[in-house]
């Protein structure tokens, strides 16, 4: 997946940057998601251990 | 009369038993940064995901109030408030690396934080630099559209340097979305609601204060 949005010159020439790639909107959200349910699952199983449950 | 004085003498008590955690000013800034940054991502997100709407007035306008406010808190933090609340010391980093430690079996108890944890520091460190990224590239991208106080004037930089500003624009803005995200978990967390109620009503209970922080830290 690019990272950059590029656009061609009219008057030739190499690529110009114009952006970040929305495209990666989510990949972004996937890595909040996945850092949420990293957290939940670990503290769920710290309060479980804090509590004295097995 | 006894009675109106004992009831008088248990709604003093009651009030002396809450902590102060947030001034009303502040709470105000938190809030209306709140409106703004859902505003801004609205505006921002939702004609690329495709429900197109007059979306530019809008956005540019709610950054230049954003970064009114930055401004604002900026100066209340220096001025008026203590910093040092939100400064990052050696024992923040212990405390996080404790606080890594419960979450992964190794302590059987998290630390006991100040006013905030380790965490909400990170945190808070973290959204000043994407906000702060985000609200100058934005203040920089103002030069390409007419205002009612302005002329666009586009041609002041190279077309290169103009794609490195959006880059970090739209960089930033995608964090920010990540970090709203999260942030809306943690105010959720059944833990963490005391912490919500005191957005909103600027104190919290001793009884919280005992239970949720070192009082040695954080001197109430």
């Amino acid at each position: 997946m690019e990272l950059f949005r590029y656009s061609r010159s009219i008057y030739g020439g190499s690529n110009q940057l114009i952006g970040a790639n929305w495209d990666l909107l989510p990949v972004f959200v996937g890595a909040a998601i996945l850092f949420i349910i990293l957290h939940a699952l670990l503290s769920a199983r710290a309060k479980r251990r804090q509590h004295g449950s097995p | 009369m006894d009675q109106a004085t004992s009831a008088n003498s248990q709604t003093a008590t009651a009030a002396s038993a809450r902590i102060s955690r947030h001034k009303a000013l502040d709470r105000l800034y938190h809030w209306l940064m709140a409106i703004c940054i859902f505003t801004l991502m609205a505006t921002a997100f939702l004609p690329i995901i495709g429900i197109k709407f007059e979306w530019l007035d809008i956005h540019w306008m709610t950054g230049v109030a954003l970064t009114v406010l930055v401004i604002f808190h900026i100066v209340r933090a220096i001025g008026w408030q203590d910093w040092r609340n939100m400064w990052i010391g050696f024992a923040d980093l212990r405390d996080l690396w404790r606080n890594v430690a419960h979450l992964l079996g190794a302590r059987k108890t998290p630390p006991l934080p100040g006013k905030y944890d380790a965490a909400q520091k990170l945190y808070h460190l973290g959204v000043a630099i994407v906000v702060l990224a985000v609200v100058g590239s934005g203040l920089l991208m103002l030069l390409k559209i007419d205002t009612p106080l302005w002329r666009r004037n586009p041609y002041l930089l190279s077309g290169d340097t103009w794609g490195i500003i959006y880059v970090v624009h739209g960089m930033g803005a995608m964090t920010i979305v990540a970090i709203v995200i999260i942030h809306l978990y943690f105010t959720l967390m059944p833990d963490s609601w005391y912490l919500l109620r005191a957005m909103i009503r600027g104190s919290i209970s001793r009884k919280e204060y005992l239970q949720h922080h070192d009082t040695a830290r954080w001197k109430a």
